[in-house]
């Protein structure tokens, strides 16, 4: 079975450390997505499970079986590229065809038939007597899928294979791709620099920074618990709001703002000097400040400036700055519904509820405390 | 700083007998300063429309006016424009220095010692100052596209055009650049027309948009104009993601019946329309809502099919009985997702939010009604 | 993972035996090939290196041992082609740096600037390439020697610059036609270049206010360095060793202008019989230019190609 597991696993280029010390598993016929910034691995990762990369040290299993120095064409995958890599003088009959060609057990016959079975699936049996070139990208797309899934492979390996289609067309191969690889029950290493794609896609999400593995989860649990900074910075558009201040005899004391905690973040924070406040824009509720400026705060509100408006229709992403110095480019951002408007130049009242709070160590990153959840609301038709 | 008017612009395409309209008819105004975003999808004319405002292609008939003056027969070097393009287009010979500063060389008479404080300036203002040195291959992607706008705004051109510059960028530094640019051009006040195929850029940093297909204005108009009172079925499908759903219907007598439902209209919503016509509903994915506990005779059953959560919202596929394999529609809701694949849930259509549009030409007939909170008094800008 | 040892020995195993099969037999074909063409080579350089006796007494391959090694052959054979040495020179490096710069400016009229019946003057260009130069041999001398006699006319002037002989004006003729020759297939070079480049850098230095010609100068110009290495070397050594237009327009391997080329088929051939050691000296002191333009440009070389490629 496709399992997979990394065990200590380093790639060096030189003096450069590519993949430091890379360990856990991938269970058979999971997704996971591999995600990160750019350099920070994740490729690196998925070309030495491919057999492209020799690791320097550790080891690497797929179905229990040693793989480090295999060959590719012995390790039963098969690889998506991010620009397809179709041979552009074959159809896509026979670009689909080429892989089976290697594998024993088919008669020709069989052949044919698998690969019109997948070109099937794929809703692309129309196509099978063009050439590549004349396909759209979203086509392409889907002939580079059918030459993985033709072989019927222990693992689908996957690098950025939506990166080169537009917004629409992405959205749409993201619920095709994830419905077929359900379907299929193939294990599935899936790299992205996209964190939308890692949230919706994966079953499990494994966070890489600098070579290093930051996180690995479900896409809920890294969003609402994530180990650090660097993981919740990541996850989540618009990204979380980070405040830098200390601790005090309340609670946090910022540049502008002071917080005092509760006591679910008393305890948890203890007695950390240094921390990180980590808000997410969806928890922070603005409201206009109305006529009155003196109007009476609440330990939680705080008084702010709008800079700038981003209406995208079903929500609103709203800038915002300290009241008592807007030329400060220590913003905050904040999402509204889309219904509710606030304009560029207003004063506002925001609010932070305790329970939406994340704390984080100020030196190491570490999460010291993240926000609480609602248990899941009961459903009733 | 001008105004631009684009007087019914057609381009066409001649080869021989046959000719291709690439551009048909088109009229937008853009006053002093504003910042109009032509957007549609690949092939609908957007980028000819920019290249002839640019001079870098003919007009075919129509007349652009710069100012007051028709520019159809100034060349583009003569033209007072500034062009930030999507590969950016910087000189990969010359250092930062001097890919800002050809510009003002070729088209301004200032003294050389002029030109270079104006260059140090304006890399100041983008944060490019260290870079001056060096050549368009060291740097990343992001700081290329700051020294091409850079080169853009040191010119300090009567008008901006940006053929989609973020595209090239990763997901989260095109956000970042998305604001920055947005608030530079306030800051600057120039006149900028921007080319984008993406809708969340069209709605974020538009002061007006204008959605193109197939040659043609669909609308033009501010963005939540475009997202809220589309024009017609294509406006409304375009703007918005995920996309706003659709279902072709018929009016008999007092309810639009669908394949799938009989949706019960109002006396007001049906007022002007014929019983027997053919209709198509829109709902945005927002304003459908899953499961509340009261009975409605406007909700109805559909099955989970897919629930991608993105931590601040959830996108769930959900399909009615009797709906082809690949049809589907979509419902987003806010918080810890509440449903999981295979459930069987209740879909509620609220009357107040849904779009009627004409079954044969696609017009919109009913916009949804409108309640805005936050400023006072906000209504459509 | 009990069995990991076991399973990285078996690996290692394998991947060793796979190697050395293949190994051998890709060495040995490397090596054949090796000899096939080095061998050519180094004879030439030993038999040019070799008294008369040797190369006659003496596999043509092995080098000169004692009494046999003489650099009497390389002595001679200068002393006969240094006049000839500069006349070559003289004429290929003016051609060579003027067909590449107007090939280069062709190529950027057509394929980066848009006008009325481009197609049609490119279509001329190609035809230049398959013109086959024997058809043009006598109208060419005819005109070069009776309709427009530039030698003749240019004669007095070279005689009085400095550091060139008034009969070095007969390399002008040869000048000319080579460049007229030559700028098709360079033009071909530089176009299939430019059309890789992307067509935004043009369109963006003309928002920026350059004109044609400036945008030529200051970033096309810059950008084909590369490519000006590869067409460069490529054409001066089409020039230096070219034969057929020399021998009609200065017909005599005694003419004071003659190039090398004309001169290399007499050297070393006499009544009494061919002397192989002059002859292969002249050739190899002949070569030598064209190995010195290679090896020293060898890392341009290699990037044009691949800035071509790609």
């Amino acid at each position: 079975m496709g399992r997979i597991q990394f065990d200590h696993l380093t790639k060096q280029f030189g003096e450069t450390v590519a993949v430091e010390d890379l360990t856990f598993d991938i269970e058979d016929s999971e997704f996971l997505v591999l995600v990160g910034p750019s350099g920070c691995g994740k490729s690196t990762t998925l070309r030495m499970l491919a057999g492209l990369e020799t690791p320097t040290s550790g080891d690497l299993y797929i179905a229990d079986e040693h793989m480090n120095y295999r060959v590719p064409q012995n390790r039963d995958i098969a690889m998506v590229f991010q620009d397809y890599a179709l041979y552009p003088h074959m159809t896509i009959r026979e670009n689909i065809r080429f892989g089976l060609e290697e594998e024993p057990g088919y008669t020709e016959a069989e052949r044919d038939e698998r690969v019109e079975d997948v070109a099937e699936t794929l809703g692309i049996d129309d196509l099978l007597d063009r050439k590549p070139g004349e396909l759209s990208g979203g086509q392409q797309q889907r002939v580079a899928l059918g030459r993985a899934i033709v072989r019927d492979p222990e693992v689908f390996l996957m690098d950025e294979p939506l990166a080169n289609l537009d917004a629409k067309l992405r959205t749409q191969m993201r619920t095709e791709l994830q419905r077929l690889q359900e379907e299929l029950d193939v294990t599935t290493v899936y790299v992205t620099h996209n964190q939308t794609e890692a949230m919706t896609m994966g079953d499990r999400i494994a966070v890489l920074n600098d070579g290093r593995l930051q996180q690995v989860g479900e896409p809920l649990e890294l969003y609402h618990a994530p180990e650090n900074q660097f993981v919740a910075g990541f996850i989540g558009e618009p990204m979380m709001n980070f405040l830098h201040g200390d601790r005090s005899e309340e609670g946090f004391v910022g540049e502008y703002i002071e917080y005092p905690f509760d006591e679910r973040l008393e305890r948890a924070v203890g007695d950390a000097a240094d921390l990180v406040l980590g808000i997410r824009p969806e928890a922070i509720d603005v409201r206009h400040a109305g006529e009155s400026a003196s109007q009476s705060l609440g330990p939680h509100e705080f008084r702010m400036t709008v800079t700038v408006t981003e209406t995208h229709g079903d929500q609103n992403v709203v800038t915002l700055t300290h009241a008592e110095d807007e030329a400060s480019h220590d913003t905050i951002r904040a999402v509204t519904d889309g219904m509710h408007i606030v304009n560029a130049g207003e004063s506002v009242i925001v609010t932070v509820e305790p329970d939406a709070v994340h704390v984080f160590d100020g030196e190491t990153g570490e999460a010291l405390c993240n926000r609480r959840l609602e248990t899941a609301r009961e459903l009733t038709i | 700083m001008a105004r631009l008017e684009i007087d019914d612009v057609t381009k066409e395409y001649r080869s021989g007998e046959s000719s291709v309209v690439a551009v048909q008819d088109i009229a937008v105004e853009v006053p002093d300063g504003d910042f109009l975003v032509l957007v549609g999808p690949s092939g609908c004319g957007k980028s000819t429309t920019l290249r002839m405002i640019a001079g870098l292609e003919e007009i075919t008939e129509g007349e652009i006016r710069l100012g007051g003056r028709t520019i159809n027969d100034v060349s583009a070097q003569e033209r007072d424009i500034a062009m930030v393009f999507q590969s950016y287009a910087l000189y990969p010979h010359k250092t930062v220095r001097s890919n800002m500063s050809f510009g003002l060389e070729e088209s301004t008479e200032l003294s050389d010692s002029a030109i270079a404080e104006t260059v140090e300036e304006t890399a100041a203002m983008m944060g490019i100052e260290d870079l001056l040195d060096r050549k368009p291959g060291e740097l990343s992607g992001g700081q290329q596209q700051r020294v091409a706008l850079g080169r853009a705004i040191v010119r300090d051109p009567d008008v901006f055009l940006m053929d989609e510059p973020l595209s090239n960028l990763d997901a989260k530094l095109r956000a970042e650049m998305r604001t920055e640019l947005q608030h530079l051009q306030e800051q600057l006040d120039v006149t900028t027309v921007y080319v984008t195929h993406d809708q969340t850029e069209a709605m974020t940093m538009g002061d007006r948009i204008a959605v193109l297909d197939e040659g043609e204005l669909q609308q033009v108009g501010t963005p939540l104009e475009c997202y809220h009172e589309p024009n017609n079925l294509f406006v409304a499908s375009f703007i918005g993601e995920p996309s706003m759903n659709f279902f072709d219907g018929t009016l008999e007598n007092d309810a639009l019946v669908t394949d799938y439902f009989e949706y019960p209209l109002s006396q007001e919503s049906r007022r002007d329309l014929e019983s027997g016509g053919d209709l198509v509903l829109g709902i945005r994915p927002e304003d459908a809502r899953i499961g509340d506990a009261q009975q409605s005779d406007r909700r109805f059953e559909a099955e989970v099919l897919v629930v991608e959560p993105m931590g601040n919202e959830n996108i769930i596929h959900l399909q009615f009985d009797g709906m082809a394999v690949d049809d589907e529609f979509v419902v987003t809701t806010e918080g810890v997702p509440n449903v999981s694949a295979g459930d069987r849930v209740g879909v509620e259509f609220p009357e107040p939010a849904i779009h009627l549009f004409d079954g044969a030409g696609g017009d919109a007939i009913k916009n949804r009604d409108l309640s805005f909170t936050g400023t006072p008094d906000a209504v459509l800008p | 993972m009990s069995q990991s040892t076991s399973d990285t020995n078996i690996d290692v195993a394998s991947v060793v035996e796979d190697v050395n099969l293949r190994r051998i037999g890709h060495y040995t074909i490397v090596i054949l090939f090796l000899g096939f063409f080095l061998l050519p080579l180094i004879t030439g350089i030993m038999t040019a290196l070799k008294t008369s006796t040797a190369v006659a007494n003496t596999l043509p391959f092995m080098p000169p041992l004692g009494d046999g090694f003489t650099l009497a052959n390389l002595e001679y054979a200068f002393n006969r082609l240094s006049y000839a040495f500069v006349n070559s020179l003289l004429m290929a490096i003016p051609a060579t740096i003027i067909n590449v710069l107007l090939a280069s400016m062709a190529a950027f009229g057509l394929t980066m600037v848009r006008w009325r019946g481009q197609m049609g003057i490119l279509v001329l260009f190609l035809i230049g390439i398959f013109v086959p130069y024997q058809a043009v041999l006598v109208p060419l001398a005819r005109f070069w020697n009776n309709i427009f006699p530039i030698a003749d006319m240019l004669e007095p002037v070279f005689s009085v610059v400095p550091l060139i002989q008034g009969y070095h004006s007969a390399l002008v003729p040869l000048i000319i036609t080579h460049v007229a020759y030559g700028i098709p297939i360079c033009m071909l070079l530089f176009r299939s270049y430019y059309q890789s480049l992307p067509n935004s850098l043009v369109e963006a230095a003309k928002i920026d206010g350059a004109s044609i010609t400036k945008i030529y100068r200051r970033i096309i110009l810059p950008i084909s360095k590369p490519m000006f290495g590869v067409v460069f070397i490529y054409q001066f050594t089409q020039i230096y060793n070219e034969f057929l237009f020399s021998f009609t327009l200065v017909t005599s391997a005694n003419s004071s202008e003659a190039p090398i080329t004309l001169i290399i088929p007499t050297i070393g051939t006499s009544t009494s019989g061919i002397d192989f050691g002059i002859r292969m000296a002249a050739a190899f002191l002949a070569a030598l230019p064209t190995i010195i333009l290679y090896v020293a440009f060898a890392e341009q070389f290699a990037k044009g190609l691949e800035t071509e490629s790609a």
